[in-house]
């Protein structure tokens, strides 16, 4: 009797906690959008730049002097989307358009608009170690509950789809605590490890919920733009 | 009708539209935002692809013949939210663009402003616009 009262109880319990998971489906748009200013009860925290180990420091800094260089020069940098490649992990989560969260007990998906970019998630799978997976853009990731948050696990991304130009290895791990700060807003708190870092680097992201948008389709289908040898960018204009 | 304020005017009410980027897919820097040119004459394509729409004229050269030029639009989902559809112009129109030039001296620029035949100007919503110069 005392046996079937603990496992109603537990049974109980399980149901609760599935249906009590915060649900996040729906589309997101990154908090504040451009022209407004972020509520400080919601307000994202700055990303910094990689706390790199100093050998790969100097690299990196001196990269950056020539990027900003570039924009002062109204330049491309020389980012994926100039060359209508798309973010990968974790620039994609900071995309340039709205997202959209899918979410069911076992699986969630996230779709940012620009280049159709999916991400999914395997909820309550082992992490797989990264040299047993092919390198891709978004990695493998994994999810798991801890209370209201949605703890993510992401590895095995291709070394070359940087964040920020930090340089990584394909055994960089990404861990994302995802919660709702509010029911229209969402944060992403990302720790980023590496062997490349001297520290764990991390920032919070804020989504905020679209009412009634719908994601568009985006295809890079006709990029017509190019940087010449001498840095500058053109059009082709003779199609 | 005062060109400036009408694209002030049109410029406040894309404040709403979410999520413009400060930096689209590049930089802008090809196009020359100190002046403007203005082309009269007919749609030959409307091309709504990623990463930009283009928007090709057939326009009056002034000598009684006609020049093409290629127009660089932004994204569909960002001209959807301004307003625009695959729709919103077809080859044939007779039409009247406001463009940035190319700095390199090829005929065609970054589209500003689009007056339809029916006299409705519409705006391809570009980044930063108030940093282009009207002065066609």
């Amino acid at each position: 009797m005392r046996e079937a009262i603990l496992l109603a109880a537990l049974s109980l319990a399980t149901a609760a906690s599935a249906a009590d998971h915060p649900d996040f489906s729906g589309t997101w748009e990154r908090y504040p959008p451009p022209n407004e200013k972020a509520d400080p009860r919601y307000a994202p925290t700055p990303i910094p730049d990689p706390p790199l180990k100093p050998e790969f420091k100097v690299k990196w800094d001196s990269d950056q002097k020539k990027l900003q260089q570039r924009i002062e020069e109204g330049q491309p940098a020389g980012d994926n989307y100039v060359h209508c490649i798309p973010d990968g992990m974790p620039a994609m989560m900071m995309g340039m358009f709205p997202m959209e969260v899918f979410q069911r007990a076992e699986q969630i998906n996230i779709t940012q608009e620009a280049f159709n970019q999916t991400r999914r998630i395997y909820m309550n799978q082992p992490l797989p170690k990264w040299d047993t997976v092919d390198p891709s853009f978004y990695g493998q990731s994994v999810g798991h509950w801890e209370g209201d948050t949605l703890v993510v696990e992401t590895t095995g991304v291709k070394d070359y789809v940087t964040f920020r130009w930090a340089p990584h290895s394909e055994s960089m791990k990404i861990t994302e605590r995802i919660s709702l700060l509010a029911p229209d807003y969402l944060k992403d708190e990302v720790t980023v490890e590496d062997d490349h870092l001297a520290n764990p680097w991390t920032w919070a992201w804020t989504f905020r919920r679209m009412k009634d948008y719908k994601l568009q389709e985006y295809v890079c289908e006709d990029n017509r733009e190019y940087v010449s040898e001498d840095g500058s960018q053109h059009l082709r204009i003779d199609k | 009708m005062n060109l400036k304020f009408g694209v002030r005017g049109a410029a406040l009410l894309l404040v709403g539209v979410p999520a413009l980027p400060a930096l689209a897919h590049h930089s802008f820097a090809m196009f020359d935002n100190t002046r403007s040119v203005t082309l009269h004459g007919k749609v030959t394509a409307y091309q709504w692809t990623n990463p930009h729409s283009y928007l090709d004229i057939d326009a009056d050269d002034g000598k009684g013949g006609t020049k093409h030029y290629t127009m660089e639009m932004t994204s569909p989902n960002m001209l959807h939210r301004g307003g625009w559809s695959s729709r919103t112009v077809k080859p044939g129109d007779v039409v009247t663009a406001v463009m940035s030039p190319l700095r390199d001296g090829q005929s065609g620029g970054l589209l500003l402003e689009l007056t339809l035949p029916n006299g409705t100007k519409m705006l391809p919503g570009v980044p930063n616009a108030q940093r282009y110069k009207i002065t066609s």
